[in-house]
Parts: C-alpha cells; sequence; structure tokens
C-alpha cells in the first residue's frame, strides 16, 4: 500500500537524496494508514495522539512488531533525516522522541513477553567527567528500537565501569558519548583500558557526541563514529554482521 | 616598516575588541587556558582554583606569565553562579572539568528562579571577583581582565536541566522567555560585580549552539536579551557560543555584542563573511583534534588559517582539554608574532 497520508507525502519531501527517499518510502509499503498516522503524529511530536493511536492499533488487532516498524520506527527514519540535514534540531527530536516513547510504553511489554530473541547486547555511557546524556539517550531508544538490549550505564562512567559492564553482559558492542572537547579525551583512556585489560578484541567501540568527528575517532582507535543515533544504530547492526570491518568502513 | 610591537596587550586587547588598530593581533583566551601543567606550576590545581581567589589569580596568571597570551581570564568553567544558586554540583579533581549535574535539576519553572540576595557573597561567586582584583592589583594596565558571566540560557540548562528546558521551549515558548528574562538578572548582578573588580571585558557564554537549536531559536529567544546586555554592561561583551553558528552569526553581529568567539566547527573564513564586518571574532583553534592530540606546526597551521582570513583575535575555541601541553597554547602568541613579521618583514 503507497503512501495514502498527505502529511506524511508532505513530510517524504524533506528527503531528497532519491536512494534514501525511495528507501524511506518503502518503509510505508504495506503499511495501513492507522500506521502512517502513528508516523505523522510521532514527527509532529504529538504524544497524546501516538499513546491514543498505539492504543487503539493493538486493540484493532495490529501486532507490536508491525506497530513498532510501520509506525514509530518509520516515523523516526524522517526525523532522523531532517535533524541530519539541519531541519529541526534537538529540541523538536526530543519532542518526536517523547512520543515515541508514549507508543513504546504499551509495546515494549508485548515485545518483552514475546521472547524474540535481541539482535545483541550493547553497552552505552557518557564518559568520565562528562554529564550530557541527549544524545546517548535518543541513541539507546533508537537502538532497543531496533531490537538491540541495551545496558544504560548513564553519565560520568570510568573506563571501569564501561569494562565491568561489557564483561559482566558479554556484550559485544560499546558506545561512548561525549558533549564536551575537554571530556572527550576520556574516550581514548577508556579504549586504552580495554587494551591494558587485554579485552580490545573482544568488544567493538563505538562514539559519538556534537563535537566529535571521524578523524577524532579515528585518533582515539574506535571501530566507529557515529554522527547520530541512526548512524549509531546502522554502526551497532553492521558490528551484529560477521562483515563487520566491510559494513563500518562503508558507514564511516 | 619592520614589524615592531608598540602596544601594551591590555591596550592590543581593548583596540581589537573596539574594532580599532592594533600593533599586532592579540591572542586572547575568552574562555581560558588553565591546564594541569600549569597548575602544577604555580601550585593552583581544580576544584580549589574554582573556589579560592587567590589561586585563580596564580593560576589565571600563568596565560600572560607562562604562555604569553595578551589576556588573563580567573573564571576558568561555566558552574560559578550554578553553584551559587544551589545546584548539585560535580567538583572532581585537578583533571577534570567541575561540573553541575544537570540530571538532578534545583527548578521546574520560571516561578521557581529565585536569586539569594547575597549570591554575591557566595564563595564561588567572590572567588571569581576577588581573583580579578588580585589580577588588577599585579598587572594594572598592562594585560586585559577577561571576566566572565553566564548567560540565562547557559544558566537555564544548569537550573532546570537540558532536556527538559529543550522541551519547555517547545512545549510552552512563553514560560521559557519568562524564565530567561528572570535568570538574566543573575548574568546582570556577576557581570557588574566583575567590572566593579576591575574586569576590562567579560565574556559571556550563552550555549544556544547549532549542535542543539537553530538559528531561529537564537533569534527569537536570545537575540533581544543579548542586545540589552550589552547597555546594560559597560565592558566590552565576549558572546561564546559552541557548536556551528555561522547560521547566527548575523543575528549576533546585530547585538552589539563587541566579539564572537567561535568554534572550530566554523571556518574562519565563513564566518567573517557571515558577520560582515558587523562585530569582531575571536577563536577558533581546534581543541581536541589540534591543541589536546597535535603538535604545535598544526596549532601555527590553524593560527595562519585564522589570521589570513582576518580574524581580529586567536584563541582556543573554547575551554580545553585539561591535558593540552602549554607548549601547544605558547604556539598561538608565537605563530601569531611571525605571521606579523612576515608580513611587514
Amino acid at each position: 500500500m503507497p503512501v495514502t497520508n498527505e502529511v506524511l507525502e508532505s513530510e517524504l519531501g524533506h528527503v531528497t537524496n532519491p536512494s534514501e527517499q525511495q528507501h524511506i518510502r518503502s518503509l510505508w509499503d504495506e503499511a495501513d494508514p492507522l500506521m502512517q498516522d502513528i508516523s505523522v503524529s510521532l514527527i509532529k511530536g504529538d504524544n497524546n495522539r501516538v499513546d491514543q493511536l498505539t492504543k487503539e492499533a493493538l486493540e484493532s488487532g495490529f501486532t507490536a512488531n508491525t506497530i513498532l516498524d510501520e509506525g514509530l520506527i518509520a516515523g523516526m527514519a524522517i526525523v532522523g533525516v531532517k535533524f541530519r540535514d539541519n531541519l529541526i534540531f534537538v529540541p523538536e527530536v526530543l519532542v518526536a522522541a517523547r512520543a515515541m516513547k508514549a507508543g513504546m510504553t504499551h509495546i515494549e511489554p508485548i515485545l518483552s513477553a514475546s521472547g524474540i530473541e535481541p539482535i545483541g547486547t550493547v553497552i552505552m555511557g557518557t564518559v568520565k567527567g562528562d554529564l550530557h546524556d541527549i544524545g546517548k539517550n535518543l541513541c539507546i531508544m533508537m537502538l532497543r528500537g531496533a531490537g538491540f538490549t541495551v545496558i544504560d550505564l548513564g553519565v560520568d562512567t570510568s573506563p571501569e565501569e564501561f569494562i565491568e559492564a561489557v564483561e559482566d553482559n558479554e556484550a559485544g558492542v560499546l558506545g561512548m558519548s561525549a558533549l564536551l572537547t575537554t571530556t572527550m579525551p576520556n574516550m581514548g583512556r577508556t579504549i586504552d583500558a580495554f587494551e591494558e585489560v587485554e579485552m580490545r578484541d573482544f568488544v567493538k567501540i563505538m562514539v559519538g557526541g556534537a563535537p566529535l568527528s571521524q578523524e577524532f575517532a579515528d585518533d582515539m582507535g574506535a571501530d566507529g563514529y557515529g554522527k547520530d543515533a541512526i548512524s549509531c544504530v546502522d554502526l551497532a547492526k553492521a558490528f551484529m554482521n560477521p562483515e563487520a570491518e566491510h559494513s563500518v568502513s562503508s558507514i564511516a | 616598516m619592520p614589524y615592531q610591537e608598540t602596544m601594551s596587550p591590555r591596550e592590543r586587547v581593548m583596540n581589537a575588541l573596539a574594532g580599532k588598530p592594533v600593533d599586532r593581533t592579540p591572542a586572547v583566551n575568552p574562555t581560558n587556558v588553565a591546564t594541569v601543567e600549569l597548575m602544577d606550576l604555580v601550585d593552583a590545581p581544580f576544584p580549589y582554583a574554582c573556589q579560592d581567589g587567590e589561586m585563580a589569580a596564580r593560576l589565571a596568571a600563568t596565560g600572560y606569565t607562562e604562555l604569553g597570551f595578551d589576556s588573563v581570564s580567573p573564571y576558568f568553567s561555566i558552574i560559578q553562579e550554578s553553584s551559587a544558586l544551589g545546584c548539585e554540583m560535580q567538583w572532581e579533581e585537578k583533571d577534570n572539568w567541575p561540573t553541575v549535574r544537570m540530571y538532578n535539576p534545583i527548578w521546574k519553572s520560571a516561578d521557581d528562579v529565585k536569586i539569594p540576595s547575597d549570591i554575591l557573597e557566595h564563595r564561588d561567586m567572590k572567588a571569581i571577583t576577588d581573583s580579578i582584583r588580585m589580577l588588577k592589583d599585579e598587572f594594572g594596565d598592562e594585560v586585559a581582565i577577561v571576566g566572565k558571566t553566564m548567560g540565562p540560557w547557559t544558566l537555564a540548562y544548569h537550573v532546570f536541566g537540558v532536556e527538559s528546558f529543550l522541551l519547555g521551549t517547545v512545549d510552552n515558548p512563553k514560560e521559557t522567555k519568562r524564565a530567561l528574562e528572570k535568570l538574566k538578572e543573575i548574568s546582570v548582578l556577576f557581570g557588574q560585580a566583575q567590572i566593579d573588580a576591575g574586569a576590562d571585558a567579560l565574556t559571556f557564554p550563552d550555549h544556544a549552539t547549532g549542535d542543539l537549536v537553530s538559528g531561529a531559536y537564537y533569534k527569537e529567544f536570545l537575540q533581544d536579551i543579548h542586545t540589552e546586555m550589552v547597555d546594560i554592561l559597560d565592558v566590552p561583551l565576549i558572546l561564546h557560543i559552541c557548536g556551528k553558528t555561522v547560521d547566527r552569526m548575523p543575528y549576533i553581529a546585530k547585538t552589539g555584542m563587541a566579539s564572537f568567539h567561535f568554534d572550530s566547527k566554523n571556518d574562519p573564513q565563513e564566518a567573517m563573511d557571515a558577520v560582515d564586518g558587523g562585530i569582531t571574532l575571536v577563536g577558533n583553534i581546534n581543541n581536541p583534534e589540534t591543541l589536546y592530540a597535535r603538535g604545535p606546526e598544526e596549532v601555527r597551521q590553524e593560527v595562519y588559517k585564522c589570521l589570513e582570513a582576518g580574524v581580529q583575535m586567536i584563541g582556543p575555541e573554547c575551554a580545553i582539554p585539561l591535558a593540552t601541553k602549554i607548549e601547544n597554547l605558547m604556539e598561538i602568541p608565537l605563530a601569531i608574532k611571525d605571521w606579523t613579521a612576515e608580513r611587514h618583514g
């Protein structure tokens, strides 16, 4: 079923890259108009409407996975593109994220009870000395939506805490965030700490945060740099792939 | 004419801030250039150098005496006012910046904003005003003393929490404006106290950064407040906003601020074009990739790039990582002098 919602069609106009537009449009190929309504409400940041429509959809017999993929995640794909292209900024992303949370409140318990195996486990935290967490939290929400189990270590995380969490949870992926140029070096110190305890080869490390760049990530010895929450999910998925090295370099 | 220095560092900075001719471009540190190495040198470690006026003055002085900058700045962090307001603090040790635990905010709405009548007497406010007096006593008119008073947008992050504050800008912009109006009184109080203590200029950080909000946000919420600050605080003001800011530079240029301290995410020439002579610029040597992780030669290349673009004052883009090597910082004034000598030689 093609996109029939006029507002959604208009939102798709913000996706100017033809192949990207084709990919994102395909997320609604099988989507019922109700799923499209959920996506539009999420893009507009209307958390009450997303809450109400998600309940309606579940009552109407749509599966939690369908609502997640064709309603919530599909809507966030457009939010991600608009954020990346500077059409919207963090406040607008936050209201969209709040709307997604409203929907997830109904969906998450069903998904958890379904016994579906997670894609993998990701440890996430903001580095030592840095108390900023908006970007990290957006990443976590998107990772969970994509099917990962995420252990959130919060802010101000020491190298030892990262190491312990990776070890305890047998996690294959670690994500570190920093918002300050003054705390970014702590990413390198954490990676060095993994080297020192000879655990570096067992975990893929991705980094992100407003002041970071690919160059800095390379300097610190990270395996990948995510510019935004969507890249973070792409990176984590690539790390879970046996051909991870190839996939990650193509994203970077 | 061969290059010859004819101005004192203070005169050089004040002229540059006023857009007047200078003998050479000044090296200025609107945020700060404190490092662990300098803390050890003068026995003034963090966090104590943020709490004690004498230590703050001693550490700030090294920006001039050891690094060769034309200004000194004793307010190293961005947390003094928030600490005095009662925010939960994480003071850290000498190798990490003190910070506000914004995940545990003290206020929820504009109605909660209450400024203690004795706020200027709080230890962390007095540390700054005391240090400015000491620096003035020590250096007189030799070197420019740059104080710092936080703008209401940054204070709002601290007292309301970043996420909650930014959500409020969408949910209830009127309430956001009311909160900013109340918080700006702290900016005025602390700024005026530093002027009275002897500050020659004030940095005015207000982190409406392009990484978080749009240029339209700057115009809607802050342009008028910043214009008002220029009228009230009678010294040159240096607005500091991190991140990508080219989209808001034309608005910033209209505020009457003396200078804008800009981030390395903005190309120097693009920034100069964006402000179009409406405001002077100071910046924008990259911190994490250049000052922290590279050597003097890379620092020199960035200094030259700024000078070629016509940036009026050169300095790090923001507060530097505390483990930054001082030889990289010393390279900034050295490179400026060499560039000037090459041009006039």
